[in-house]
């Protein structure tokens, strides 16, 4: 009975409790097996892996062999290949395809990721370890105050909430003030959104006179869509008076870590990925915990698309230490920015979430933001757009903006330029915040 | 380990066996074809999350 109870937080106290050699065993056979399948079914695969033997994969080392998949390498392959759409990455029958997504595009042309009724099971099966670690339980009510349009994210956890048999609502329709009032009405209990756009919903109620803390009933948060700094998820659960988790995924691999109750790092979900580090120079040689590098990861049971080592170009750390909770999976500290997004500015690497974590800890009085970086002559320049609080004086901007300026020297070795702009002014996201604007050319 | 895994694992292969057979049996039958392959999918899963853990 005791230890009943004590699998109860988990989604399957089988896998999620092995010990580690056995989820690297297991990750190792099914890499190997996942390559043979993508050399025998992708045309894409079986070029790039020419004259590489599954058979010849037995350790994590054997795999570190292996070329990393990029984005850019997706793309061509789909691009003007058969079958429409997917082309030459698709490693089952287009009559098996049920499920459609797409990337968003941000960073060049999207990639179309469809699933088999089979392999979209599988990415559900995955969030509902994500989901269960986070605390939702079939006595929640879920609110999901998205559209969830071509994007796999809400999908995903639309239908592991369903699985897990959490009760429901969809308020994609509404808007803002609606699902608002919607979520009261209903009295959901947990809640799936994006950081940026829990605390646009957090600045709406509040509007309408509904302090989220006191009024609402959201117990718990989980966050999909964008990365989330950890002083992003300290001010939602201030916010909402809720606990707030977060998670990583994308189209391409699907969620693949998540927050468990400890809220330290996220787990990944092995051994469903085979998840690696690699170093942020090279992108190619494998790097110890505890050093930032780039993630790559590995879907091992998701046949339709294979994707073997796939550069998710994430910059993060894997920690070290055990986590209390008892899953012995790998854990990651947070997504600390893009290598996309990564600039060296005057000889330091800057990463736009920096600004995020400077101003989400130490900046409540800031409603909205912006960073712009242009070109004056031969000296770049970061321009940082604030909105703030409507009830503070200019002298309080300007103390601000001073306060605002050392701290962001202090995190970035960076001087920013500070602008006050009009409440309202800057734009609100749902989805994909977009706080960074490169006006230089690269 | 606290769980039989073997006993498990026979009875996730009994599934995908009596399921492959009612498949046969079903053969032109859409609606059995199809919540059949559903049934498949999930022992799919269920050997990858049970099955495979089996040393």
């Amino acid at each position: 009975m005791e230890s009943t109870e004590k699998n109860k937080k988990y989604w399957n106290p089988v896998i999620e409790t092995l010990p580690r050699e056995r989820l690297i065993e297991i990750e190792v056979k099914r890499f190997s097996e996942v390559l043979r399948w993508a050399k025998e079914n992708s045309p894409f695969y079986k070029r790039k892996l020419y004259g590489i033997e599954p058979e010849d994969i037995r350790t994590l080392e054997d795999v570190a062999k292996v070329p990393i998949t990029e984005k850019d390498e997706l793309r061509e392959a789909q691009a003007g290949k058969e079958p429409y759409l997917y082309g030459d990455l698709l490693a089952v029958p287009s009559e098996n395809l049920s499920v459609f997504h797409q990337t968003s595009g941000t960073t060049g042309k999207p990639v179309y990721i469809p699933d088999t009724y089979e392999s979209w099971q599988w990415v559900v099966e995955v969030w509902c370890y994500i989901l269960y670690a986070a605390g939702f339980r079939s006595t929640d009510r879920v609110f999901l105050p998205f559209v969830y349009n071509v994007y796999i994210a809400f999908w995903q956890g639309h239908y592991a909430a369903e699985k897990l048999r959490c009760n429901l609502v969809p308020g994609g329709a509404l808007e803002t003030k609606g699902r608002i009032q919607k979520m009261l009405e209903v009295r959901a209990t947990a809640l799936m959104n994006t950081p940026t756009y829990g605390l646009h919903m957090a600045e709406v109620a509040k509007e309408m006179g509904i302090d989220p803390k006191r009024d609402l009933y959201i117990k718990k948060m989980i966050c999909a869509g964008e990365p989330m700094p950890e002083p992003t998820r300290l001010r939602l659960e201030e916010e909402w008076g809720a606990h707030v988790y977060n998670h990583i995924g994308g189209t391409e691999p699907g969620g693949w870590a998540g927050m468990c109750s400890e809220k330290k790092g996220m787990h990944v979900i092995e051994p469903h990925y085979l998840f690696e580090m690699v170093d942020l120079e090279t992108m190619s040689k494998p790097i110890p915990s505890g050093v930032k590098g780039v993630a790559v990861i590995t879907p091992l049971c998701r046949r339709c698309i294979p994707l073997i080592r796939f550069n998710l170009k994430d910059i993060m750390m894997v920690m070290d230490e055990p986590c209390s909770c008892g899953r012995t999976s790998i854990r990651v500290d947070q997504v600390e920015g893009r290598v996309d997004d990564l600039r060296k500015i005057r000889g330091v690497f800057f990463s736009p979430n920096m600004v995020e974590e400077v101003i989400r800890a130490k900046f409540p009085e800031v409603v909205e933001f912006e960073t712009i970086l242009t070109q004056e002559e031969v000296m770049p320049v970061l321009t940082l757009k604030i909105e703030m609080d409507p009830g503070l004086s200019e002298d309080q901007h300007k103390k601000i903006r001073a306060r605002m300026r050392e701290e962001l020297k202090v995190k970035t070795n960076l001087t920013f330029e500070i602008e006050s702009v009009k409440p309202g002014s800057l734009p609100r996201y749902t989805l994909k915040s977009a706080r960074f604007k490169d006006l230089t050319k690269r | 380990m606290e769980y039989d895994l073997k006993a498990m694992d026979l009875e996730i292969k009994a599934i995908e066996e009596r399921t492959l057979r009612l498949k046969e049996l079903g053969a032109g039958i859409e609606a059995v074809q199809s919540n059949a392959d559903s049934i498949l999918t999930f022992t799919y899963i269920l050997k990858r999350t049970i099955s495979d853990v089996i040393e």
